[in-house]
């Protein structure tokens, strides 16, 4: 018989023609997956994708039990979490499979952005699936935000109070826009049943449509590897096929069904041995329900946004002096640049709107601002990284010193963003929001400067 | 499915006769350790659908106070949820109870739910068998029927001997409610589990002594 | 590449070790914290303090997501529950409810006392097993009780029968027996608390009431902790074997990889 059907199975090779001819069943199979040639040299960076797509197929069937159970009413939510914990058959390990999976789903996600950074990914042609994972990323900051609130501890409550006044910041419409999220005065009934919404079903949604995006914008232009080359460069004359490239399946569905399985082990440390993982998993004083009249002494928002909530701290009127001299010297470079006066003009008149802002936005205003750009300027860098090597690999010590140190700054400010703010403490939050915001800002500058490696013709 | 034609990448696809047996090996076993962690971790979602700790508590044994029920009359108490009917018929209601026989659908209740020391005409327990006991919800499809304990109701036809008529489908109930037959209930009405803590306090969903 | 690798391996290992510590817990004041560790399967222990709380606590304060029959699982028969802890319940399927009403409390207490079944997960063991051990007699107060780890708590000491009444005094701090200097060349002062009257308990014992009390809300906070601690060590069995399969099936794959 044909292609490994018996006599016995003729029904079902039958069932899946009548699939195939009404439905790109094979097609999508081949495109997708098993004619799909990635490099052969994926390395450890490589596993963080499909494991954030494990996570969220996870977060996903545990968000549908939890959501059997939980009451999105201000008076219930509290306890029905405890309901869940000690009444619902295994409801404590659904649980603690969602709160776990929240943080290991931002630990992926931001190990899967590094990659890109390391490995120049976001690099044309792949500026659209780099977007596209911003996109992402803002969703599920989102999604964490909403879900956030659902439990009505008290870290739940203010932080969304302390949130939701972040949009009252913005001039004139800012009070009338707070109150419009909220659907209240402050954060009550109605705010937690719109999160409830907005976390369960729209949120999740959007997020889904964006990922199944975010892979055809990938599999369209086919995927980075470690070294930068570009293996569709050098092709098969034979078989058509990159000769650096390998199927997805078998060997990347088994390269990663292994990463899974190391993944989920360490997921199953934490989720059974330290759900709470110090407190900040789960944290401490969100085991007090909300009470509207008094805040708790330390409120910090979760591990995963301690770094930009560190920007907007940082933002004092000190600060805000910093930024005037970096518009200034960015308009007398603008002034000196070689080009066309079009192009002058432009960017002198940003950096004049910048001052402008700067003589008329409080530094509360400024701190919204800059923490919204501290995760919206990595949208730019495919245009920011002017390198004319992909690869960390093959660039020179300046890209890689200023990695370093934007990481650093990363894991510094996320630290303070943890702790009660002191005039030291402050000091250093300023200098790593310095120190982050210029290793975007000064790219273009130290990528083009850079002594760079050649990259190899075939991946290493 | 594909072929492989990639020179390097012989990877026991069709057309290549020597198949990797190791390979296949692991890949079965593999699979097969796949599909059990894949159930194992399938069990706990599932079994969180079953009623929960408080369900089980609200679904708690219920007691039922009889010292002021009269004779021939009915009070309703709720177990579980659902109403259960606790009658106290008077003589005249247990005679009319063979009498009814052969229009009953199940007057022996063989195909009913009861426990088997209400396994009798009564449907009730033998020391006290005056005292009904059943839940009161059709066995068609769920209202609870209207107690017609008036032998000769003139809205039940003439013949009526006593019992219970559900208003949803006409169903009709004898005093030990037992469906008659032709009606679109299929059963007798259910007896829960029950004991007498005390001459007049019955204990409804628990007979444990 | 390798050195990444490493970087970032080494990264995490410090962050996890600069994170062991944990973020501040509803922090008292620098009052030293006694720690102590709880243990949920000393079944004896659980059972003492769930006498305690029943007695000394629910009077206050409720339990309100944890039921009666939950007190099964530390080794107790429905009777036993129901003879002895079935206090503020006709059954025994019942939440553990408040005594007196809540309004009444928040009257008489100026602050409605808090429900107590979390209160060892936000709180945690060891400031619970300071505070219980903090009272002191202070006539300033409308309770007449103040506490060193929470300073003007709304709380009167329940357990002071028990312990005794104790005394607040100022008094130098001390380090192999000489004073410590504060910054402005005066010796640190520190409150110390000394015995007025005796209690029924002498301090060892009552440390260990003390003690089993605060495992039992530590284990109420969690019922299911156990359960939790012995599924996983299967799950993590489960997963190394999948582990060690998946790992040689991607070998067997791999190794016509060049």
């Amino acid at each position: 018989m044909a292609n490994g059907t018996t006599s016995k199975n003729v029904w079902a090779r039958d069932l899946f023609e009548w699939i195939d001819a009404r439905f790109p069943l094979s097609a999508l199979w081949k495109s997708q997956v098993a004619e799909y040639y990635a490099p052969k040299n994926f390395n450890f960076w490589y596993y963080f994708g499909s494991l954030a797509l494990v996570v969220l197929v996870l977060q996903i069937v545990t968000g549908i039990f939890l959501t059997m159970n939980y009451k999105p009413d201000a008076l219930l939510a509290f306890a029905s979490v405890e309901y869940i914990m000690r009444e619902v058959s295994w409801g404590w390990l659904i649980r603690y499979l969602h709160s776990t999976g929240a943080s290991f789903f931002f630990i992926c996600v931001y190990l899967h952005m590094f990659r890109a950074l390391l490995y120049g990914s976001y690099r044309k042609p792949r500026e659209l699936t780099w977007l596209m994972g911003v996109a992402i990323f803002l969703c599920l900051m989102a999604e964490a935000f909403f879900g956030y609130l659902l439990p009505w501890g008290q870290m739940s409550f203010w932080g969304a109070q302390v949130i939701v006044n972040l949009f009252a910041a913005i001039p004139f419409v800012g009070e009338s826009l707070a109150i419009w999220i909220r659907g209240d005065y402050v954060v009550g009934d109605a705010t937690l049943n719109r999160f409830f919404a907005f976390h369960v079903i729209a949120v999740p949604l959007v997020l889904l449509g964006i990922v199944v995006a975010h892979l055809m914008a990938l599999h369209e232009t086919g995927s980075n590897n470690p070294d930068g080359v570009e293996i569709k460069k050098h092709l098969d004359p034979r078989t058509g096929h990159p000769v650096d490239g390998i199927p997805f399946h078998p060997y990347y569905t088994v390269k990663d069904l292994f990463g899974a399985m190391v993944f989920l082990f360490v997921f199953a440390i934490i989720a059974f041995f330290l759900p709470e993982f110090g407190g900040y998993f789960l944290e401490h004083n969100n085991f007090i329900p909300a009470d509207p009249l008094k805040t708790p002494p330390h409120i910090a928002p979760v591990w995963y946004f301690t770094p930009y909530y560190s920007v907007l701290r940082a933002t004092t009127d000190d600060l805000k002096w910093v930024i005037a001299i970096a518009a200034v010297l960015f308009m007398v470079w603008a002034f000196l640049r070689r080009g066309g006066n079009a192009v002058r003009m432009t960017l002198l008149g940003a950096g004049a709107v910048v001052l402008v802002a700067l003589y008329l936005l409080e530094a509360k205003v400024w701190g919204v601002i800059l923490m919204g750009a501290s995760v919206l300027i990595f949208a730019f860098m495919p245009w920011l990284d002017r390198s004319p090597v992909k690869s960390i690999r093959y660039k020179g010590w300046m890209y890689k010193l200023a990695l370093a140190i934007f990481v650093i700054s990363f894991l510094v400010l996320g630290y303070l963003g943890m702790q009660t703010p002191t005039n030291t403490l402050t000091r250093i939050a300023q200098v790593g929001t310095i120190l982050y915001f210029a290793f975007f800002l000064l790219m273009p500058w130290y990528t083009s400067i850079d002594k760079t490696g050649t990259p190899p013709e075939r991946v290493t | 499915m594909s072929t492989s034609s990639q020179a390097t990448l012989p990877h026991g696809a069709a057309g290549d006769d020597e198949v990797d047996q190791g390979r296949r090996n692991l890949l079965v076993a593999t699979c097969v350790a796949g599909g059990a962690a894949t159930a194992a971790a399938a069990w706990p979602f599932l079994a969180s659908m079953e009623p929960s700790e408080r369900a089980r508590a609200l679904g708690a044994p219920v007691e039922a106070d009889i010292s002021n029920l009269e004779a021939g009359a009915m009070m309703v108490v709720e177990w579980q949820g659902k109403p259960v009917w606790v009658v106290r018929r008077t003589p005249a209601m247990l005679d009319t109870l063979k009498k009814d026989e052969a229009q009953l659908a199940d007057p022996l209740s063989k195909r009913s739910s009861q426990p088997e020391y209400c396994q009798n005409i009564w449907r009730a327990r033998e020391e006290k068998k005056d005292i009904l006991v059943t839940v009161g919800i059709c066995t068609h499809l769920g209202c609870s029927p209207t107690a017609k304990f008036a032998p000769g109701d003139p809205g039940m036809g003439s013949g009526w001997e006593g019992g219970f008529l559900c208003p949803c489908h006409g169903s009709r109930f004898d005093l030990s409610a037992r469906v008659f037959a032709n009606f679109p209930a299929p059963d007798n009405l259910p007896i829960p589990r029950y004991k007498y803590l005390s001459e007049q306090r019955i204990l409804i969903g628990d007979d444990k002594a | 590449m390798r050195n990444v690798r490493r970087a970032a391996a080494l990264a995490a290992i410090a962050l996890a070790a600069a994170f062991a510590a944990g973020p501040a817990r509803a922090a008292s004041e620098g009052v030293k914290l006694d720690d102590i560790g709880t243990n949920a399967t000393d079944l004896a222990s659980l059972q003492s303090g769930a006498r305690t709380f029943v007695n000394f606590c629910l009077n206050c304060h409720s339990a309100s997501l944890m039921r009666y029959s939950a007190l099964r699982e530390i080794g107790l028969t429905d009777e036993q529950i129901k003879d002895n802890l079935l206090f503020t319940a006709e059954k025994i399927g019942l939440p553990m409810a408040i005594a007196m009403a809540p309004r009444d409390a928040k009257e008489w207490f100026g602050a409605t006392p808090p429900d107590l079944s979390v209160i060892a997960r936000s709180r945690g063991p060891s400031w619970l097993y300071t505070y219980l051990r903090s009272f002191y007699r202070d006539p300033t107060m409308i309770t007449g009780w103040n506490n060193l780890v929470y300073p003007n708590v709304g709380m009167p000491h329940v357990l002071w029968r028990l312990q005794g009444e104790r005394i607040a005094r100022e008094d130098e701090a001390v380090k192999d027996g000489r004073p410590i200097m504060g910054e402005d060349g005066k010796p640190l002062m520190v409150v110390k608390l000394e015995p007025l009257t005796p209690g029924t308990q002498s301090t060892i014992e009552y440390d260990k009431t003390v003690y089993d009390l605060v495992n039992f809300l530590a284990w109420m906070g969690e019922p299911h902790q156990m359960a939790r601690k012995r599924v996983g060590i299967w799950v993590l069995i489960g997963l190394a074997v999948l582990i060690f399969l998946s790992y040689f099936l991607k070998r067997a794959y791999w190794k016509d990889v060049h």
